[in-house]
């Protein structure tokens, strides 16, 4: 639960403005989504573990309602079913509040965050992972952050080859997922001497995972399986764009940003801003996605949390 | 500049002379002063001095970019953290304590278990499918079964010497416990060099 009253109110509508007007210059279409949706949607689209976040209720003949938990699995049936006729690429935006549930050491007016998202469907490669990359820029530098803010990227494919060299079991690959996510470098080190291998070694020092090109060709020292290396060496073309364009300060490769490993297919990106102490922006390629509601394609995307960035602009004005 | 928080108590000790010996000094009138918030002599880290289970708290929202706490903290709240280091201090064991050595089977109906980690607790008994009433107490938990509060307790121990004067034995060992080294997830990319440091200095005492 949370107010915004008058001067707070026009800040959080400008920036509102100022992501959608950026959207808009980039061809994307605004769409209004349902605000309550059938469970078994989000289910399938975020996954069991994230739609459990959401708040539940049943209709009146007993099926499972929920508050819309995120907006990105409504737009991805929606290309499926809809417009599945439409030519593609489908680019679409949106300003939408959605609801989850938060653990406790959260504020509780958290529950509600206003997403300020876009998804590029039906397109792959590079050119799309690049575009969304310029979009969340040019909104951050437009709102006067730069300078101020860091996009990490990395791609999930270096991970997922070498863990499926590991013949790893869930629990097991889920527990090193884990221990680079939260970068506990000794419980890393004594799961490694057991189960590791010459290529894990790329995950071994935490501290290393982050920076900027040296990042890649240090992982490429370690890394031979045909499949990290496919997904390094796009991370590799990617970088080579972001340099050319000259955003290289804006940006982080983070070989150990694997939080969402049963959702993203490729490029994966945080956003980051001095002044928040979380991310405020997620995002990154869903390829497996649309295929769950019948028509397979690629796809990529990226929310801002419009609450968060408010807050902090709110605070650099007061400072300023 | 970084904002390092401390647990007090228990920790605080060899915290503060494992940061002394990475070459981040307090001095000795900040240390015996009652300010809770410090700055080291170069003024690059300022310290914060909060209470254990409030570090983590500190640490997620980004108010301190870092902080040294137990583990057993760490399990008991719920913060989504980095834990780049094991600092290896204030070891020590989260264990399961009973008056009768047999008391997991002996009991009669509910197990009643107290502590001050209720979250540790149900979770460990939950996953092993045993069915208990959690009674959460703030402090002195080794009296709770000799009152007749509880069965048994769930609880840290440093030396069991506590344990052993209260009449209570080790029945089961849940996780060891030392300080940790958190850090906030912004923090840690966007002071990224301050960040990594903080951590090569700490890890060089180890």
């Amino acid at each position: 639960m949370r107010y915004y009253i008058g001067a707070e109110a026009r800040l959080r509508r400008m920036v509102e403005d100022v992501a959608m007007s950026v959207f808009e210059g980039w061809n994307y279409e605004e769409v209004i989504t349902p605000s309550v949706d059938y469970y078994d949607l989000f289910e399938q689209g975020m996954g069991q573990r994230e739609a459990q976040r959401s708040f539940r209720f049943t209709d009146n003949d007993g099926r499972l309602l929920t508050l819309r938990p995120d907006v990105t699995s409504s737009v991805a049936r929606m290309a499926a079913t809809l417009l599945s006729e439409r030519p593609r690429p489908l680019r679409f935006c949106y300003a939408a509040p959605v609801f989850r549930q938060q653990t406790q050491s959260h504020a509780e007016w958290r529950r509600e965050n206003t997403q300020l998202g876009c998804e590029l469907i039906g397109t792959g490669g590079k050119p799309a992972d690049l575009e969304v990359l310029r979009l969340a820029a040019e909104i951050l530098s437009r709102l006067n952050l730069e300078s101020r803010y860091c996009i990490t990227i990395n791609n999930v494919e270096i991970f997922n080859g070498v863990a499926a060299q590991l013949s790893l079991d869930t629990p097991a690959r889920e527990q090193l997922r884990r221990l680079i996510d939260t970068r506990e470098a000794d419980e890393l080190q004594r799961f490694l001497t057991t189960y590791g291998n010459g290529e894990t070694r790329v995950f071994a020092q935490p501290t290393q995972l982050i920076g900027k090109r040296n990042v890649i060709e240090a992982a490429r020292r370690a890394i031979a399986n045909q499949r990290s290396v496919a997904a390094l060496d796009s991370l590799d073309e990617l970088w080579t764009e972001i340099e050319s364009l000259g955003l290289e300060d804006s940006f982080e490769i983070d070989l150990g940003d694997v939080s969402s490993l049963d959702y993203y297919t490729g490029l994966s990106l945080k956003v980051f801003v001095h002044g928040a102490g979380a991310s405020v922006g997620r995002g990154g390629r869903y390829d497996g996605l649309t295929g769950s509601f019948g028509r397979a394609e690629p796809a990529v995307g990226f929310v801002l949390n419009l609450d968060a960035l408010t807050e902090v602009l709110g605070r650099k004005v007061v400072q300023d | 500049m970084i904002t390092i928080a401390i647990a007090k108590g228990r920790m605080q000790d060899s915290a503060l002379s494992l940061l002394a010996r990475a070459g981040i000094c307090l001095s000795e009138e900040a240390v015996n002063s009652r300010r809770l918030a410090l700055m080291d002599e170069t003024g690059q880290y300022r310290f914060i001095f909060v209470k254990p289970a409030d570090v983590p708290v500190y640490v997620e929202h980004g108010i301190a970019d870092s902080g040294v706490v137990g583990r057993d903290v760490l399990m008991e709240s719920e913060a989504d953290l980095l834990l780049p280091l094991d600092l290896g201090i204030a070891r020590c064991r989260i264990v399961v304590a009973a008056v009768d050595p047999a008391a997991m089977t002996n009991v009669q109906g509910m197990i009643r278990v107290a502590t001050k980690y209720s979250q540790i607790a149900s979770a460990h008994f939950g996953s092993r499918g045993i069915p208990v009433e959690i009674i959460q107490l703030s402090g002195s938990v080794e009296l709770a079964p000799a009152l007749g509060l509880a069965d048994m307790i769930v609880d840290l121990v440093e030396t069991g010497r506590t344990l052993r004067e209260n009449g209570l034995t080790v029945i089961d060992e849940i996780a060891e416990s030392t300080g940790r080294l958190v850090v906030n997830r912004a923090s840690y990319q966007l002071k990224a060099g301050e960040v990594a440091r903080l951590v090569n200095a700490l890890k060089s005492t180890l």
